[in-house]
């Protein structure tokens, strides 16, 4: 004890050692009466929506999402923002009837419409645009370039909602002047397109009318279909879906482009040479409530400017931006918005009437056509009642009108909205031309988005999913535009067309307008093998 | 009851909603740059456990087609990845699912090796590395739930069930639709058969599977020897001793004789 206390406590060498064999005995025992119990298998720790979590193998009804297409010209997706929601598939499937309405196994194409309604329903914008705002701003800052842009009908009512303004603000000014801020050179209005367009399609429709009733077409082209109803065709996502579902109807769609086209091809002909511009150096830029505007860009017979300058590699339109793009570039620029001073839309492709801005609302082509188709076959401008046609006006699926004209007789019109209505219609006509029977309308305006390109798959996503209250803000907007702030409400009044008929283009359906502002259409049905239901 | 998994890869369209549900459920990381989870470039690696590879095929009428083939692992009845496990990290459940326990691997990666199919992946770019593969959800399945993948399929490709039902259920759409379908179920009967069966209206090969493994269960091959091992030993440890005592006797009998000849003394 005495040497203990005097050296610290002592430690026999063999006690040590029995104590280190003991701990790793009782060490690999511990270790391996751990392999008993083998813990937790990996995985498992995540979560997924309520609806797939019930016990057992329950029947889910929303489920999934939406196939896309990695190279689709107008939608992308980002799987890290992906919950399975099944909204996009809501919205393609019963809004659109799209997805569902194919059999399996698939052909070599994901069928897209390019509409771009899973990308406004989506909550948690999984599903966008393809962002092409680089690109554009690389051709802004060109300075050899020429860089022109126009805006559809539906962004001055809409784009003032992604700077807090309420919804359905008019900002047309505002927009024009954030453009101009933005470096582009030159701002044109869809507006003005979409009164060329109805002087074109109003025109087409006369001939196709006069055509049925056994006279010719005054300036009918030589090649013109002649089928009734004409459909519309300014909505480039219904335009696929014509061509996916009721290849046998095409006959019946409009020749005509749309607007967006109509102005990119014209921009690069007429303002080119009017200017004295290389049309190799204009870049033309959209701006577009809509995401299958890209796709329609990108469509290969887009290149009437180019043939006609001998550079069939030329776009009639270069870009398409997003309503949503253009906020975005202007948030990126640090403009503040909501305090620019008004400006106007630069000449020779800026003048608008009330007949092209309510194309942005479901009813509005047919109203603009229906207001100058009045003046094409009696020669005299509308009664006051066809100013405000209530009939094809509001967010029903499927509008109806019929009304008399001077001369003529009766003209009977549809609208549809939402391509799920449009089937109604389409299966109707279809019926009938394969019963031999009389076609029961003139003229039918179908547009891909429900309420119109004012609720395109472009435009701010103000409520998620888009709702019917901010149909209406819009929708009231646009109406207001045409009855109280438009100088004139008639698409054959526009100074800046009837000049471009004058200097340029000859007469509507004319050689030139032929050339320039029409199309042809591809039959997609081999793509798919079309269902009548999902 | 052995669950198992019934995969008809025509009714695929691709929209990689089974990728996500996967994603979501086991927490894995995305990386769609170099470890894209749909399309030509998917892979299965250690982030992902489960891929729809996207294939250029020619279909029936002799037209251009696009397929899409969800790959995980295969969950075998007979998994050569648990035979080869030193630890027991791997194990077959007896509700189907091969599944992994991180907490008992010593990361040696024989499973790797064993495996027909080159499933399993290792977290190369961690410090501590796990293995990494499909668990076909087991905490799922054995609360009678099937797989997230399955619950989330928009076109139902897949369909969860017994086994035994399934390869009976593979069989009456082959015989329903002989038209459409290949006639072979994939993984009836590949490597003594695996939980999730196939039925495709291409060539298996075409779409990325892997046709040239064995119709038998690998460790069978390897039971050949090993069941054979303690005859082998023991008999070995018998005439090897026998032979020593031998030895022993006979130098012991010849040093007694060397003895008696007077050899040379220590």
């Amino acid at each position: 004890m005495k040497t203990k206390s005097k050296n610290g406590p002592s430690c026999s060498r063999r006690f040590f050692l029995k104590g280190l064999g003991a701990a790793g005995m009782a060490g690999a025992l511990t270790t391996l009466s751990g392999c008993k119990d083998a813990g937790k298998p990996s995985g498992g720790e995540g979560w997924t929506p309520q609806q797939y979590n019930a016990p057992g193998s329950w029947p889910v009804q929303v489920r999934g999402r939406v196939p896309i297409d990695p190279h689709n010209p107008s939608i992308v997706r980002d799987d890290r923002k992906c919950i399975l929601c099944g909204q996009c598939t809501e919205a393609c499937k019963h809004v659109q009837s799209v997805e569902g309405f194919y059999g399996l196994p698939i052909k070599n194409d994901i069928t897209c419409i390019n509409c771009g309604q899973c990308a406004l329903w989506c909550p948690t914008g999984a599903i966008s645009e393809r962002d092409d705002i680089a690109k554009v701003l690389r051709v802004i800052g060109d300075t050899r370039l020429h860089v022109i842009v126009q805006t559809a009908p539906a962004t001055r009512i809409a784009i003032g909602e992604e700077f807090g303004m309420p919804a359905g603000s008019i900002v047309e000014g505002k927009m024009v002047a954030a453009l101009k801020l933005l470096g582009f050179d030159r701002v044109f209005d869809t507006n003005f397109s979409a009164d060329l367009t109805i002087m074109e399609e109003g025109t087409e429709l006369v001939n196709r009318i006069r055509a049925a009733a056994g006279g010719h077409g005054e300036s009918g082209h030589g090649h013109a279909p002649t089928a009734l109803p004409q459909f519309s065709s300014c909505s480039p996502g219904w335009v696929k879906f014509c061509e996916y579902f009721y290849p046998d109807l095409l006959e019946n769609m409009s020749t005509c482009k749309s607007p967006q086209q109509m102005l990119g091809a014209v921009a690069k002909t007429y303002y080119a040479k009017k200017k004295g511009i290389d049309p190799r150096q204009i870049v033309s830029v959209a701006i577009m409530p809509c995401t299958a505007k890209k796709f329609e860009a990108s469509r290969s017979e887009m290149n009437s400017a180019g043939v006609m300058a001998g550079d069939p590699g030329m776009r009639d339109v270069d870009f398409v931006l997003t309503t949503r793009e253009l906020a975005r570039m202007i948030k990126g620029k640090g403009i503040d918005f909501v305090k620019l001073d008004p400006q106007p839309y630069d000449s020779l492709m800026g003048e608008g009437t009330g007949a092209a801005v309510i194309f942005a609302a479901s009813g509005g082509v047919m109203e603009a056509a229906i207001r100058s188709g009045y003046f094409l076959l009696t020669g005299e401008n509308p009664p006051e009642s066809l100013y405000n046609l209530s009939a094809v006006r509001g967010l029903q699926g499927v509008k109806e009108a019929s009304l008399t004209v001077p001369g003529f007789g009766e003209l009977r019109v549809a609208v549809s909205q939402g391509l799920a209505n449009a089937r109604q219609l389409l299966d109707q006509i279809r019926a009938d031309k394969q019963a031999g029977r009389p076609p029961r309308y003139h003229f039918i305006e179908f547009m891909a988005c429900p309420g119109g390109c004012l609720s395109g798959g472009g435009q701010p996503k103000t409520s998620v999913p888009p709702s019917d209250w901010v149909r209406k803000e819009r929708l009231h907007s646009i109406y207001t535009i045409d009855a109280k702030l438009a100088k004139k409400r008639l698409s054959h009044e526009n100074k800046e067309v009837a000049d471009l008929y004058a200097d340029y283009l000859g007469k509507p359906n004319g050689d030139m307008a032929h050339r320039l502002l029409h199309t042809t259409y591809t039959d997609r049905s081999g793509q798919l093998t079309a269902k009548n239901k999902a | 009851m052995s669950k198992g998994v019934l995969v008809d890869m025509t009714k695929c369209f691709g929209c990689g909603a089974c990728t996500v549900a996967c994603k979501l459920w086991n927490e894995k990381k995305y990386d769609e740059v170099n470890k894209p989870t749909v399309g030509e470039a998917a892979q299965l690696v250690d982030i992902n456990w489960t891929v729809v590879s996207k294939h250029d095929v020619t279909d029936g009428n002799g037209d251009a087609a696009w397929r899409f083939a969800k790959k995980q692992c295969l969950h075998c009845v007979d998994p050569a990845c648990a035979s080869s496990c030193l630890v027991g990290a791997l194990r077959r459940t007896p509700e189907g699912p091969v599944v992994y326990h991180p907490d008992l691997c010593v990361g040696c990666r024989y499973c790797m090796v064993a495996c027909p199919f080159n499933i399993p992946k290792y977290e190369w770019d961690k410090s501590f590395p796990k293995v990494s593969k499909c668990q076909m959800c087991f905490t799922r399945v054995v609360a009678g739930e099937q797989p997230a993948c399955i619950a989330v399929c928009p076109n139902q490709v897949m369909q969860f069930g017994d086994r035994d039902a399934l390869v009976r259920e593979a069989h009456r759409r082959i015989a329903d639709n002989g038209q459409l379908y290949v006639n072979h179920v994939f993984g009836e009967t590949e490597v003594g058969g695996t939980a999730w069966l196939y039925l495709s209206d291409q060539p298996f090969d075409r779409l990325g599977f892997k046709t040239s493994v064995p119709q038998e269960s690998l460790p069978a091959y390897t039971w050949q020897i090993l069941s054979k091992l303690p005859a082998i030993l023991l008999g070995w440890t018998a005439i090897l001793s026998g032979i020593y005592f031998i030895n022993k006797r006979r130098n012991g009998a010849a040093e007694g004789k060397q003895d008696t000849t007077g050899g040379p003394q220590a």
